[in-house]
């Protein structure tokens, strides 16, 4: 395998990755390493536009000649669409320069920091600004005056970026960690969650693994509460005559979860068919959904930082939309057989005003060379 | 022809599960295992082969340091004689579905080798 050389220079430690994908189905970490990066010179030979990861891809010529073809990594086309990028803002037999973040491995992949078009010494693909927020709106209601967990009447939208990619336990000290939630000093594991020795252990050596064994990047669904920090969102419909909510998933394998609000049982996970999303039933507390739910399967991760869990796992999820724009989610995680307590975590989440969801489908191109 | 090979993931706790190998004192000699195990929050507890033969597992630990796991067992011989299993294996292959657990098996005087994959 051709190793970066010449116009590949390995420089330092990259800082904060502003174009790194969002929605990638693979951990970033577990392809990518942030230590390092490269700078490559070449002609653009095939464009690859689809989900979960757009990819170009460059022959690269060395000082001796020798001409390796590069793939180049530059995130999730949707978000590339809304930030103004189209499929043809790149055309076969351009001349680019790239910043990036090279894979793990020795294949000859990276994910673009920064792309500049030779000819006109433009960057291609840059995030846009900052998108100001949604102007403040109340909380939309339902003619009963209960919380409308969709868009107002009339009105589209959706529930799209959480506003982090991993679950700590809120009673911890901040724990330093990669977006994706690889940990920087992994002697900080205690402070993630109170383990269990086995479920430590298994936490850490997932993370020494720089989290490659997500089930999810190989299109398992996003259980439990990660199914809140899904690539392209989630929106709920509310059947109020059937008594149940349903949560559509944006991204994945475009799955959903039903949440009964008839007050049945919230059963034993004993007695469950361990599933993703679990046997889910929902009240109301004021303005708050609470769902309670077990029977849970072990197929996935809590989190992407490699969270585990047993078919114990019981999740009380807090639901509660403060404003038209914000939706704050706390999960608390019960689980006997893999923690020493329950614990408590969450984020916030936020609308998308005026969108419908774009069809996003699991599939894994994040490796090209393998 | 149906095979009851699973390809999906288990990510609970690495010993819970179903087992299946064989264990002998020669490679020639081999007997046939199955071992179910389940983690219930504070053991580990099992059965050696389930059914009218079967044995329960009297302690299993796991060292999670070394990922290495110790089991004892009474069981009964042909002739209904108590017999010592005494099991020290490793887990390999941790991340996979079908890890593997091998080590020494005694059973009784009889010292031999285990191999077992998860199914």
């Amino acid at each position: 395998m051709t190793k970066p050389s010449a116009l590949a220079i390995g420089l330092a430690v990259v800082a904060v990755l502003s174009a790194r994908p969002m929605f990638s189905q693979r951990p970033f970490s577990a392809t990518y390493d942030p230590g390092r990066q490269v700078k490559l010179q070449g002609v653009v030979t095939r464009i690859d536009w689809s989900t979960p990861n757009a990819f170009f891809f460059i022959d690269v010529r060395d000082a001796t000649g020798t001409v390796a073809n590069w793939a180049i990594d530059i995130g999730n086309p949707l978000e590339l669409e809304r930030n103004g990028s189209k499929r043809s803002t790149l055309k076969i037999g351009d001349a680019v320069t790239v910043d990036a973040v090279p894979a793990r491995s020795e294949a000859r992949q990276a994910s673009a920091k920064s792309v500049v078009l030779t000819r006109t010494s433009r960057r291609l693909f840059a995030p846009a600004p900052r998108r100001a927020a949604a102007p403040a709106a109340p909380v939309p209601r339902w003619p009963d005056g209960k919380i409308r967990l969709g868009p107002p009447p009339g009105k589209t939208g959706y529930w799209g970026a959480a506003s982090t990619q991993v679950l700590v336990d809120g009673a911890a000290a901040k724990v330093p960690m990669s977006e994706d939630g690889l940990l920087t000093n992994i002697t900080d594991a205690d402070k993630v969650a109170p383990f269990l020795p086995w479920s430590k252990a298994i936490f850490e050596q997932r993370q020494r693994r720089f989290l490659r064994d997500d089930p999810y990047s190989k299109c398992m669904p996003q259980g439990g509460p990660r199914q809140f920090q899904s690539a392209n969102g989630f929106q709920f419909v509310e059947q109020k005559e059937l008594n149940r909510i349903l949560i559509l998933q944006g991204g994945g394998n475009r799955n959903w979860r039903v949440i009964y609000t008839d007050a049945r049982p919230v059963g034993s996970p004993a007695e469950a068919v361990p599933t993703y999303y679990g046997s889910s039933v929902g009240r109301w507390e004021k303005d708050t959904l609470v769902v309670e739910s077990v029977g849970y399967n072990e197929k996935f991760w809590l989190t992407s930082g490699g969270l585990p869990h047993t078919e114990a796992l019981k999740l009380t999820e807090r639901f509660t939309r403060t404003d038209l724009n914000t939706l704050k989610y706390e999960v608390i995680v019960d689980d006997p057989r893999t923690y020493s307590k329950p614990w408590t975590g969450g984020w916030t989440i936020q609308w998308v005003p005026d969108q419908e969801i774009q069809e996003y489908f699991c599939e894994d191109n994040a490796d090209f060379v393998r | 022809m149906l095979f009851a090979v699973s390809a999906f993931p288990q990510e609970g706790h690495p010993l819970t599960g179903t087992w299946t190998g064989d264990w002998g004192p020669t490679a020639a000699q081999r007997t046939h295992i199955t071992l179910v195990m389940n983690w219930d929050g504070k053991n580990v507890t099992g059965t050696i082969n389930p059914g009218p033969d079967a044995v329960n597992l009297g302690s299993v630990i796991l060292d999670v340091t070394n990922w290495t796991v110790r089991i004892e067992a009474d069981a009964k011989d042909a002739s209904g004689k108590p017999v010592r299993i005494s099991v020290e294996g490793k887990l390999e292959d941790l991340t996979n579905p079908h890890r593997k657990l091998s080590g020494t098996w005694m059973q009784g005087a009889t010292k031999g080798d285990f191999r077992l994959i998860r199914d």
